[in-house]
């Protein structure tokens, strides 16, 4: 029914607009530049000259070896976090879940020197540790988009199911790896796809942390500022890729789980 | 719940709204002068000229100085009270009787410099370094300063009147294709690059080599510079320092030429073993800074820091308010000279002489000792102006680190290679204390014989600076090589992990 003579089509167009200029237009920019040379003509050299290159190579192992660890760091915190907060008889839960978010208003930047100084404090030189800081610095960033993701699938637990399994004889520890584990995992990977993926480019925490190596991120930008587009656009179109190939697998398994619940998420 | 997030949204945007509102009812003056002078210029821009100057960040007074501030020369007070930009303005109508609105952008490195003009940005005026002017009088895109720009019986000509003797000697020398470079560069400020140390921890002897930088005995206690230029010239000192600190290579005749083709090696060879030297830098250094390194050091979390001679002076004397003693100090195997210089645009004045004649006289306004002295105050730089005649950037230099009258132990700093082209010059000598020989005032006019094993380092051609900064990358990447063992069996177990309890689970699900 039109509103203001406007139907459901033309209130589309907006939608349509934005989608095409800002991430379908940058996105062929991007492929143009990744496969194509300082000249403008067409080359596949950007691609094999990452994947034979052992710098590169390199790099992006060492970016999932930082995320990696700090998306399990980030998980063994929040899901206790999380299923306490959600279990928990304590009248005013939203304010024991704002305590965890209330970091987030805060720019990133200025909670990172903070923590800088905490650590420098601590560990005396903080050089000496770039692995563990770089870690340390993502997850204190990252923790609240693992913890939140968790909580809502948590606290949408139908509490009837806990109930049921322990009418059916599970005691504690097996209703909660029988039927809670399972059920939450749409949770667990939408936070593990929240925080894995931007902690492999998020190169400001190192920087600031004082990390001297590269991660993915800090690679394209080291491309670009020597006005190498076509080299950076590759490394940025590879990312997308792995982004892509990681949406892919996860989603064949949260489809068929999340069915029962219907599909709670973010 | 959404009661409470909602309550302490509203309470949060009040408090952020408040601030700001008590702020603004405070200084409402100001905020209405402001807005009536931007509808005057508006009103009369038709004959006034505009002139788009680009210039590096915090790199002019911007005025506002604090009563206390005033810089009590024997010769008179000097006080930043307006913009230099504001007094330029002013200057120039009482000077030549026109009008002239200066469109003031800074730019934070040469490389945005030069991105923002190949994009199309359009400035008459900008003030790169060297190797960047050098870069844009190769690619043709400057206009020649005018012959009456160097007319010295013009008392307005302060830049031809006041500049270094030595600096001269420099910009009429050094050339490009043929020209000098004073045909189309003015100089702005200059220094060299050093060390900066903490006396208590490192020798002098120990900071006064690019060496320091991979010594094991600071381990992760140094910064190097984030950029390629700087860190590939300082490994090139590191690694040819027996080659350049050998006798027969300093009495060689032609030392200058011969220093400045070492330190300008870009042999293959030479790039591979910078680049191995890096990697060793790498894993010892605290961090690759830009601007961090100015705290780091007096916070005293490094004890020696790769610095330009500018910023050394600025953390030598933040650290003195903190009654921290640091220290600087040139390595004896080379130290990269540097000039910051005002160049005029092709794509910018258009063959406007009106325009050329306000860049020129702008270049000239910020060359008049008084406003040298402005600006070296705010930025903390050293200006390529000596002041020709006029003594008070001399007297600057003594108002700045020179003795006080009761000091116990005194020393000369002889600075005229600088002011009057004569190193032996008695009238340019400053009486320093004596402990001040190797700080602030070494970085502020460096010593005559590390002014004697200064080099410039050149621009480098695309495919030069595309294997740079290749080299660049490689240092900075993580190795596939350097992965042990250890972690690859790891990750082959996590990887496998996880794929059996993917597989596993589907399988169970399609037994469902």
């Amino acid at each position: 029914m039109p509103v203001f003579g406007l139907t459901r089509k033309s209130l589309r167009i907006p939608y349509v607009l934005f989608l095409a200029v800002f991430v379908v237009a940058p996105l062929f920019v991007l492929i143009y530049y990744a496969f194509t040379n300082g000249s403008g003509q067409p080359t596949m050299r950007n691609l094999t000259g990452f994947f034979t290159d052992p710098n590169t190579l390199g790099t992006l192992c060492y970016s999932f070896a930082i995320a990696f660890v700090c998306t399990l760091v980030c998980l063994l915190i929040a899901y206790p976090t999380a299923y306490i907060l959600a279990n928990s008889g304590f009248r005013h839960k939203s304010v024991l879940l704002m305590i965890f978010i209330l970091p987030m208003w805060i720019n990133f930047s200025l909670r990172i020197t903070a923590l800088k100084e905490i650590l420098t404090m601590i560990e005396g030189n903080l050089a000496m540790y770039p692995f563990f800081n770089a870690v340390l610095g993502m997850t204190y960033d990252f923790l609240p988009f693992m913890i939140l993701p968790i909580y809502n699938t948590l606290s949408k637990l139908d509490p009837s199911l806990i109930e049921a399994a322990k009418d059916l004889g599970a005691d504690e520890t097996q209703a909660f790896f029988r039927v809670t584990l399972p059920l939450s995992v749409p949770g667990i990977i939408s936070g593990i796809s929240m925080v894995f993926l931007p902690s492999m480019t998020n190169y400001v925490v190192l920087d600031m942390l004082y990390n001297s190596t590269y991660i993915m991120g800090s690679l394209i930008g080291s491309y670009f500022a020597a006005y190498n587009w076509h080299g950076g656009s590759m490394i940025a179109l590879i990312l997308l890729a792995i982004i892509c190939l990681f949406t892919l697998v996860t989603e064949s398994y949260t489809e068929e789980d999340s069915k029962g619940i219907g599909g709670a998420m973010l | 719940m959404r009661k409470n997030v909602r309550r302490a949204c509203s309470l949060f945007l009040a408090a952020c709204l408040a601030v700001p509102a008590a702020l603004l009812t405070v200084k409402p003056a100001s905020v209405q002068a402001q807005d009536t002078t931007a509808e005057e210029a508006s009103a009369e821009e038709d004959d006034t000229i505009v002139l788009r100057v680009s210039n590096w960040e915090e790199y002019i007074d911007l005025g506002d100085w604090d009563e206390e501030e005033t810089i009590d020369l024997e010769s008179g007070d000097i006080i930043g009270e307006n913009s230099m930009i504001e007094d330029f303005e002013a200057w120039y109508e009482e000077t030549y009787g026109r009008k002239v609105k200066v469109e003031y952008s800074t730019f934070g490195t040469n490389e945005d410099l030069y991105n923002m003009l190949t994009l199309g940005d359009v400035y008459d005026l900008v003030c790169p370094s060297e190797y960047m002017f050098m870069k844009l009088m190769a690619e043709d895109m400057l206009v020649p300063l005018s012959d009456h720009f160097y007319d010295t019986s013009d008392p307005n000509n302060y830049y031809a009147i006041g500049v270094s003797p030595y600096i001269k000697g420099i910009f009429d020398a050094k050339t490009i294709g043929g020209e000098p470079w004073s045909k189309y560069a003015a100089g702005y400020m200059w220094g060299v690059t050093g060390i900066v140390y903490n006396p208590e921890v490192v020798t002098a002897e120990e900071a006064s080599t690019w060496k320091i930088l991979n010594n094991s005995k600071f381990k992760r206690q140094v910064t190097i510079k984030d950029n390629v230029r700087d860190s590939y010239f300082a490994a090139v000192g590191a690694i040819k320092s027996d080659l350049l600190t050998s006798p027969e290579f300093l009495n060689d005749p032609n030392y200058s030429l011969r220093l400045e083709e070492e330190m300008n090696d870009v042999s293959p060879e030479t790039i591979q073993a910078v680049q191995d030297y890096l990697q060793t830098v790498k894993n010892n250094v605290y961090s690759f800074e830009t601007d961090s390194g100015k705290a780091d050091m007096i916070t005293g979390k490094v004890v020696a820091n790769y610095q330009w001679s500018g910023d050394g002076t600025y953390t030598m004397d933040q650290a003195d308010e903190d009654d921290f003693t640091l220290a600087f100090a040139v390595p004896v195997e080379s130290t990269n000279i540097y000039f910051d210089g005002w160049v005029m645009l092709k794509s910018g004045l258009s063959q406007d002489p009106a325009k050329q004649h306000a860049a020129e006289a702008f270049i000239n306004f910020n060359s008049r000792p008084d406003n040298v002295i402005r600006n070296m105050y705010y930025i903390g730089y050293t200006s390529v102006i000596s002041g020709g005649d006029d003594p008070r950037i001399l007297e600057y230099a003594d108002w700045n680190y020179g003795a006080e009258e009761d000091e116990e132990e005194t020393a000369d700093y002889p600075l005229g290679y600088f002011f009057s082209g004569d190193p032996d010059d008695e009238d340019y000598m400053v009486t320093v204390p004596a402990d001040q020989i190797n700080r602030q005032i070494s970085a502020m006019y460096p010593p005559q014989e590390a002014i004697a094993r200064s080099s410039i380092m050149v621009y480098f051609d695309a495919d030069v600076n595309e294997k740079i900064n290749q080299m660049w990358i490689n240092v900075r990447c993580y190795n596939i090589y350097q992965i042990p063992v250890w972690a690859w069996c790891l990750a082959v177990l996590i990887i496998g992990g996880i794929v059996f309890f993917l597989i596993r689970s589907r399988r169970k699900k399609n037994y469902d």
